[in-house]
């Protein structure tokens, strides 16, 4: 399972898959991400990597189970997804939803 | 300070019209991301973790009131309300939209700022001593000449593409505060001329750099920088990026030889094409004199009665300031290192606050240090109380310079996309834990410097006690280097010990400070010496939980 | 990594903007030199062969090379093609410089490979007098360059005067 990330060409802002339409189907918040079958995920992303005035740098992140990026992967996609851990600017929509953190 | 004439104005206005054309050719789709990222990177724009990240030059640290103030309206209307001070004495804004970096740079060219040569394989930002034209112990003024290497510098097109970036430091005191034998060059002003200093740095492969040239004439200057630059540009290596600074090439070579390679391209060179009259030096140091004293006497009494009632305020005269070469001057460092803050982050508020200072009692010039915090290099001791008070209002009382918790930290994990680890939290933590002003004081001067990776932009090597993230299968991990310092006896610190969780380094530091304390001949020998005379085994124990 | 317009064939255009033929052919290391055709042959073979050659030829510096190495046979060198295997290997720029600055070379210095818009002002400051360029309007990069970089800080090898002459020239006169 995976899920399908990028950041957003005008403002450089992390962003998730979660449906074909742009530009809504691509949420800020990692909670909202759409878990992509292995297969589907690369013929998404395959789909997706030339839409370049849309979206730069897109990648899959494969996840162990649901909610848990894999290992390798782990502090580094954790921060991306909750944004700085210092407090400045973390991303409020998960506060906003009750959950403590994205992942 | 420097002031911009024509010339210097159309030269930053045509990059910006360059890139701006650049940037929307980009997001029309006229050209793609791989062809537009080292345009951007040339101007300074970095897609980072989270966000696009821009890097505003402040050459040699030198600031006016003014472009505080832009800083303040750039991170206050652009971003999100704060811009971080780096070690390379620049400032970066996090969260900045690519459709509007044109609009910013424009701003900046108002106060005579841009963002051209931070990152790429060129000459960067030439870095200084923050007390430059303030400090006792200063022989010359480095500004003219790093405003001299500035211009040179710029746009230089035969060093456009070198095999690595390049970095120069220079410092015309005699305590050298700018770490000039850990840059690629490092120029140390004597009253023969200047000490020049080759293959330097930190990173991988960390180096102090060897003397290679005593006495040069500060009007041979630019050549002979050419020279060493040529012999760099055609045989420092470039099949191997870790590999390719010239500390590299200057190990191999060997120093002498080396230097040798160097006078020769020198002398094949047309110098007096390269060199700028001593005509253009002299206009250049026109622009640096020292600021119209305010002839007032310092009042003794007074000064004395305002720190006998507010003990904090002693301790902020006692830490942060440092002797002015008028008497009744003093050099005052803003501590941009709160207990638990992030380290070198000001806020547009804060900015402004600094900016305002600095038009009222400063002579609205204000310096960045490498070590993250603000210099007011001007003040009338008389001024120091109402200073301070306002400081302190703004946050920015924080009277722990050089102490334990005046930390260099990069911005690691949280924001850098080649990060292994986290630098920021692992700093709040260790803040936190040395919190009290009387342990800190009393600990005196120790240096912690950080790193989220390899690249050392938190200079771990050379920090008394340095640390460096690491990424062990995904999880956080620290290696603490012990003995480094940046100072004329710049030194590298060595890896002690095994690697450390998050968790564990703030205790782990503990203990060597307490170890330090115990074992110090008394309280003037600092962490560093006796680290100096004992040696890192005798701390290496300590830095692991007792079994 | 490609950069704009980089997809184009490359076009040979000199330092005024001027798209011109190219003549010059490139010799295999194996392939026989002919009487006096405009080859050019590769460095190794420029210093083996040049000694006993009467003719004049191009020569291909690659970024290793050192150019020094060629002072003995310059009045045998018509033309000298510098090349950029990739933008950002920047020997080039040295080795133009000192061909034309430092050994005197008073013939067409050209710079091959890739070569692209965005570094084409650095090459003609460093003495390149001819690009071949990968881009699809090679004149209007010539004339967008000129227009846009009117004024150099630094002295290098084109007719740019350095800012500190301009500013200095003026208080004198
Ligand atoms: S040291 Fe590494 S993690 Fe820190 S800012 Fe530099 S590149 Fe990023």
């Amino acid at each position: 399972m995976k899920l399908l990330t990028a950041n957003r060409l005008t403002d450089g802002l992390v962003i998730w898959y979660a449906s074909d339409n742009w530009p809504e189907g691509w949420v800020e918040d990692a909670a909202l991400a759409k878990r992509l079958e292995d297969a589907e995920a690369d013929a998404i992303l395959e789909a997706w990597k030339p839409r370049e005035t849309e979206i730069v740098g897109a990648y899959l992140i494969p996840l162990v189970d649901e909610n848990t990026p894999v290992q390798r992967e782990y502090v580094r996609e954790h921060v991306r997804a909750n944004g700085p851990s210092i407090g400045q600017t973390a991303l409020d929509t998960a506060k906003a939803h009750n959950r403590p953190e994205v992942f | 300070m420097y002031v911009y004439d024509h010339y210097d104005h159309a030269i930053v206005k045509q990059r910006n019209a360059e890139f701006s054309d650049q940037v929307r050719r980009r997001l029309s789709g006229e050209i793609t991301e791989d062809q537009f990222k080292p345009l951007r990177l040339m101007n300074g724009v970095y897609l980072q973790l989270h966000a696009y990240m821009l890097r505003v030059a402040v050459p040699y640290g030198v600031l006016s009131s003014r472009q505080v103030r832009k800083f303040a309206h750039i991170a206050r209307t652009y971003d999100r309300g704060f811009g971080h001070f780096t070690t390379r004495q620049n400032i970066q804004f996090n969260w900045i939209k690519l459709a509007e970096v044109p609009a910013i740079l424009d701003e900046l060219a108002e106060v005579e700022m841009h963002a051209i040569q931070t990152s790429g394989n060129c000459i960067r930002n030439t870095t200084t001593d923050q007390f430059a034209g303030a400090a006792k112990d200063e022989i010359d003024d480095p500004r003219p000449w790093a405003e001299l290497i500035r211009q040179w510098s710029t746009f230089h097109p035969e060093y456009a593409f070198l095999p690595r970036k390049f970095k120069i430091a220079i410092t015309g005191a005699t305590e050298d505060r700018a770490a000039v034998r850990v840059h690629d060059i490092g120029l140390q002003l004597t009253e023969r001329g200047f000490d020049v200093y080759a293959g330097g740095g930190l990173g991988r492969t960390p180096a102090v750099a060897p003397l290679i040239k005593s006495g040069l004439p500060g009007e041979k200057l630019l050549s002979y920088l050419e020279a060493c630059l040529r012999v760099y540009n055609r045989y420092g290596r470039r099949d191997n990026s870790y590999k390719a600074r010239i500390k590299i090439l200057v190990a191999a070579l060997g120093a002498e030889e080396y230097a040798r390679q160097v006078e020769a391209e020198w002398n094949a060179l047309d110098q007096d094409a390269i060199d700028a009259p001593y005509a253009e030096i002299a206009r250049i140091k026109s622009f640096f004199p020292a600021p119209a004293y305010k002839a007032e006497a310092f009042d003794q009494a007074a000064f004395d009665r305002a720190k006998a009632a507010d003990s904090r305020f002693a301790r902020w005269v006692r830490n942060n300031t440092l002797a002015h070469r008028n008497d009744d001057h003093i050099s005052l460092t803003i501590s941009l290192k709160p207990i638990g803050g992030v380290p070198g982050d000001a806020s547009d508020a804060q900015m402004d606050v600094m900016a305002d200072l600095a038009d009222d009692y400063a002579y609205g010039e204000l310096r960045v240090s490498h070590e993250q915090n603000i210099i007011l290099p001007h003040v009338h001791r008389n001024d120091l109380y109402t200073i301070y008070q306002k400081l302190d209002a703004a946050g920015l009382g924080e009277a722990n310079v050089a102490q334990i918790t005046d930390m260099i930290a990069c911005p690691g994990l949280d924001y850098c996309s080649l990060a292994n680890a986290r630098s920021i939290p692992l700093a709040q933590d260790i803040s936190r834990r040395f919190e009290d002003a009387q342990l800190s004081d009393t600990i005196g001067e120790l240096k912690i410097k950080i790193s989220g990776c390899i690249n050392a932009c938190g200079h771990h090597h050379v920090g008394h006690i340095g640390i460096l993230g690491v990424d062990k299968q995904g999880v956080e991990f620290y290696q603490i280097l012990l003995g480094g310092r940046a100072d004329e006896k710049a030194a590298l610190g060595a890896i002690t010990g095994k690697g450390l969780s998050a968790e564990d380094v703030p205790a782990a530091i503990e203990r060597v400070v307490k170890l330090y304390l115990e074992l110090r001949t008394d309280p003037s020998e600092r962490f560093i010496d006796t680290l100096g005379r004992l040696g890192r085994d005798t701390f290496k124990e300590a830095l692991h939980e007792p079994a | 990594m490609s950069q704009p317009n980089s997809a184009s064939a490359p076009q040979l255009i000199t330092a005024e903007g001027q798209v011109i033929a190219n003549d010059w052919q490139l010799l295999a290391d194996e392939d026989a030199i002919g009487a006096d055709g405009a080859y050019v042959l590769t460095f190794k073979r420029a210093l083996a062969d040049l000694p006993t050659l009467n003719g004049r030829y191009g020569v291909r510096i690659e970024p290793g090379d050192d150019v020094r190495e060629l002072i003995p046979y310059l009045d045998k060198i018509a033309l000298v093609e510098v090349s950029f295997p990739g933008y950002r290997d920047g020997r080039g720029y040295s080795t133009a410089r000192i061909l034309k600055q430092n050994l005197g070379f008073t013939g067409p210095i050209r710079a091959v490979g890739d070569v692209l818009r965005d570094q084409a002002h650095y090459m003609l400051r460093c003495g390149f007098t001819e690009l071949l360029l990968k881009d699809a309007d090679p004149e209007g990069v010539i004339a967008w360059i000129k227009s846009l970089y009117q004024y150099s800080y630094q002295s290098a090898a084109d007719a740019h005067k350095p800012v500190w002459a301009l500013r200095h020239a003026k208080t004198e006169a």
